[in-house]
């Protein structure tokens, strides 16, 4: 096995696992979720890389645009005291490292020994390339995404939907809300 | 860059992922573990799409991709429900499966 | 009617009158039913005996009909059936007679007991009749072996028929223990047997070793049942049972049966001569030592239980001396005589209320038919001419002589002194003399008691002189003569009966009494026994009963045990966290891995 020094992997490679691992180990929740960020956008530059120009731009525009701000919010909605930031503290943290570690060295023996060295990269997919294989191959299974991504949106929207009247009325009326929902939804 | 080092890097932010998994409290950071794992997945799609061919690797990646951004609209969902329960969102209060 | 059908007849009618006395509980509990069926049942099989013998005395044949019983493979291993033949017809009659006599007897001298008891009683009687039949019809070794372990049982059952008394009990676990372990003996001889010739016929031919091995395990088995030293102590004990029980069972069938095993497979013997000897000596033991024991018996049932040890024992010895008919007779006629002296003993008993010879005396004036009956049996057992008694046992004598057994022959004519020597002391303490407190009350039983006390009497004189005809039978040889040893052997009779007078009859004790006494009461063979059983089978049955308790229970136990535990700490996984849930999941897959990785 040769390795060929490539400039490119070896810098965003250690970006991608530097900002997992603040990811998981950051004390503030809003930190916590900007590091994601930073790790998303390092694997959007590593699909450029490996020559998925489209991928890498949805990825940004999903993930980072959509997924992070979602979570953001996510995270304003559910704190509690004002001023004080949500924490994200870890617990058991030896079981979980044991076990990720062996996860991670398994995986690796797997893979080292399975992988095969390939000469010759495949040539770039153009968006049109992509476009046909996606709307023409895989139409069924792109009709039951947008189902799917219905159906989520659907959910997301009943489960979180508030059923007392009252309160409703005080949302618009920008009052204070009891914590608990009073009916069971 | 050869298949092999893009399947370990996605190996490691899966397996930083896991330990996010099961070392977090809060809901809001084990989704964002989950995210970690979800995308290292994406890391190996691409990667084989790269080294192996064409582009329905990288439709594989846009189709996981979606169904990410889905499941993570209604776990935020649940995560809502939760702290509207508790008031609070570690984890630990839904722990109503018991003994 | 087919001389089969009417052996099967014999031996089940009592199976059927048992069966229903079982099924039906009311007709036990209510006491008086059950003797009737009982003695419904012996009547049938005394009528059917009869009948075979009256074919027999019209010439019939010897019948031999059976049916496959234990198959392999297609080719019968064993076989269940009859046998009809000149030794089987013969015993059929004494057995069923006496058992009917008994019986009869019974009705009155059981009366006194509550009547599920009473029920009892005769249920076990008509299950005894039909096991000792088993034994008499059956053709082969096998069967012999199957009805020899059910008599066996209703012995044990008979014996402890008191079963609220300690002794009774004690007496019948003896009896079962000390046979059962003889019967080992008949078990591992079949086995020999049927492994060297493939079957269980007493006809087989296997080489002398082999049947010097097959005739000693089954002699080992007739030492048990026929009570013969070492294993005679459980004969005495077992006198805690029903008089006419002993009467029956301890004197005339049950360890006749022994005896009677010899008999059928004397082809078998005849190809062992040092089993032969041995039985010889065995035999010859017994009947001394046991006729001395009788001597200082102050129980009148001891005495007759000692007693018939000591015949059994010369049966064994003219067994041994090769002269199978002539033990044959001796059983015949001692199965009448005995069974007479029982049933006239407890004729007494009853009128008494005490087996002790002390409460006796003088009875000949209030219980004269009890008296006849009882000389007449004492007569015969000590052989003085004319009895029937006399003719059994000169053959048994002659059979030693002249045959380089003079040294038996010389033990067995002081046996005989001794017999007569006893008897008369039994004879005189009870019906002569003066009488004791409790003998003064007493008064002749009725007749349902002194019945069949003269139909035996009947035997006890006149059976002597159907030697000629049983010898027919089993074609041997007999003739009376006047050679040494009738002479001699009448001498004995005569001698003893003048000596019983001479002493007892004014009163004295007999010489070497103090000496006969220490050995009955010290009885060194019990104690062997007894230590033997303690050390021996209790120790085996402690170490088997830790093993159970503990390793077998404990493994039970710890199966138990261990799922429990198991299965608490496996819950200690469902903490219902949502974080070890999640745990768990990635633990799966590290798993599920590894294995793809190791395989």
């Amino acid at each position: 096995m040769n390795f060929e020094f490539d400039l490119g992997f070896s810098v965003i490679a250690p970006i991608i696992v530097i900002s997992a691992l603040f990811v998981v180990r950051a004390k503030n929740l809003i930190h916590a979720v900007l590091w994601l960020g930073a790790t998303l956008l390092g694997t959007a530059a590593l699909y450029a890389r490996l020559n998925a120009p489209f991928l890498a731009g949805v990825q940004v525009l999903t993930y980072v645009g959509g997924v992070v701000t979602l979570m953001i919010f996510g995270v304003m909605v559910t704190r509690r005291h004002e001023g004080i930031e949500a924490e994200a503290s870890s617990e058991g943290s030896e079981r979980g490292l044991i076990f990720a570690a062996a996860f991670f060295v398994l995986l690796s023996v797997v893979i080292w020994k399975t992988a095969p060295v390939i000469p010759n990269p495949a040539p770039i997919a153009t968006s049109a390339q992509l476009a046909r294989v996606l709307l023409d191959d895989y139409l069924i299974a792109f009709e039951a995404l947008s189902l799917l991504l219905l159906a989520a949106i659907v959910g997301a929207v009943v489960l979180v939907r508030r059923k007392d009247p009252e309160a409703v009325t005080k949302l618009r009326q920008g009052s204070a809300l009891p914590l608990v929902n009073e009916v069971e939804s | 860059m050869t298949l092999t080092s893009c399947l370990i890097l996605a190996g490691a932010v899966m397996a930083i992922g896991i330990y996010g998994l099961v070392t977090r409290k809060q809901a809001v950071a084990m989704l964002l573990s989950v995210e970690l794992m979800a995308n290292a997945a994406n890391m190996v799609f691409a990667a084989y799409g790269h080294f192996r061919g064409g582009p329905s690797a990288q439709v594989f990646v846009l189709f996981a991709l979606a169904i990410t951004v889905a499941e993570v609209a209604v776990g935020l969902a649940l995560v809502m429900l939760l702290y509207r329960r508790h008031g609070d969102t570690t984890v630990d209060l839904a722990s109503e499966a018991r003994q | 009617m087919s001389p089969s059908n009417l052996a099967i007849i014999a031996t089940l009618a009592p199976a059927v009158a048992a069966l229903l006395l079982l099924i039906v509980a009311p007709l036990r509990h209510k006491g008086a039913p059950a003797a009737w069926v009982t003695l419904l049942g012996s009547l049938v099989s005394l009528g059917s005996a009869i009948m075979l013998l009256v074919g027999r005395l019209g010439g019939a044949a010897d019948v031999r009909v059976t049916t496959p019983w234990i198959q392999e493979a297609g080719h019968s291993m064993a076989e269940i059936g009859v046998l009809i033949d000149g030794v089987s017809v013969p015993m059929l009659i004494i057995v069923c007679l006496v058992a009917l006599c008994v019986q009869l007897f019974s009705v009155a001298y059981m009366h006194d007991e509550p009547p599920r008891a009473y029920g009892r009683y005769f249920t076990l009687h008509a299950m005894f009749l039909f096991s000792m039949n088993i034994v008499v019809v059956s053709p082969n070794l096998l069967q012999l072996f199957a009805g020899w372990e059910l008599v066996g049982l209703t012995s044990y059952l008979l014996i402890g028929f008191y079963f609220a008394k300690p002794s009774a009990a004690q007496a019948a676990v003896k009896a079962f223990w000390m046979t059962k372990l003889a019967d080992m003996g008949f078990l591992f001889g079949l086995l020999v047997l049927f492994v060297a010739t493939g079957s269980f016929e007493w006809t087989s031919t296997p080489s002398t070793q082999v049947a010097t091995w097959v005739t000693a395990l089954l002699f080992v088995a007739v030492i048990g049942k026929s009570a013969q030293f070492p294993l005679h102590i459980w004969l005495p004990d077992a006198m805690e049972g029903p008089t006419p029980v002993s009467a029956l069972l301890h004197a005339a069938t049950m360890v006749a049966a022994g005896v009677f095993l010899v008999v059928r497979a004397d082809p078998l013997f005849a190809q062992a001569p040092a089993t032969r000897e041995v039985m010889l000596w065995v035999g010859t033991t017994t009947a001394v030592f046991a006729a001395g024991l009788a001597l200082v018996q102050k129980d009148i049932k001891k005495v007759l239980a000692f007693s018939t040890a000591s015949q059994l024992g010369y049966m064994v010895a003219a067994l041994g001396a090769g002269q199978a008919f002539a033990g044959f007779f001796h059983l015949g006629t001692h199965a009448f005589f005995k069974a007479l002296l029982f049933l006239a003993a407890g004729s007494v008993i009853h009128a008494v209320h005490s087996n002790s010879l002390e409460d006796m005396g003088g009875l000949r004036k209030k219980m004269p038919l009890t008296t006849a009956a009882f000389v007449i049996g004492a007569l015969s057992l000590a052989g003085v001419p004319g009895f029937a008694g006399f003719f059994s046992k000169d053959l048994v004598l002659s059979s030693l002589e002249g045959k380089g057994n003079w040294i038996p022959w010389t033990l067995l004519m002081g046996s005989a002194f001794l017999t007569a020597f006893y008897m008369g002391r039994v004879v005189i303490k009870a019906f002569w003399g003066n009488e004791s407190e409790k003998s003064s009350h007493a008064h002749e039983s009725g007749i349902a008691m002194t019945g069949p006390l003269m139909v035996l009497a009947i035997p006890s004189l006149a059976s002597g002189f159907l030697g000629g005809w049983l010898a027919s039978q089993v074609k041997a040889e007999y003739h009376v003569h006047l050679g040494l040893t009738p002479i001699v052997a009448s001498s004995m009779a005569i001698l003893g009966i003048v000596a019983a007078i001479v002493v007892f009859g004014r009163g004295g004790k007999a010489p070497f009494t103090g000496v006969l006494e220490k050995l009955d009461t010290f009885s060194l063979v019990d104690r062997t026994w007894a230590g033997g059983y303690r050390i021996g089978l209790l120790g085996i049955a402690s170490v088997a009963g830790w093993v159970d308790r503990y390793l077998i229970d404990g493994l039970m136990n710890f199966t138990g045990w261990a799922t429990l535990e198991g299965g608490a700490s496996a819950r200690k996984l469902q903490t219902g966290m949502v974080r070890d849930y999640a745990l768990m999941v990635v633990v799966g897959v590290v798993v599920l891995v590894l294995i793809g990785v190791l395989r």
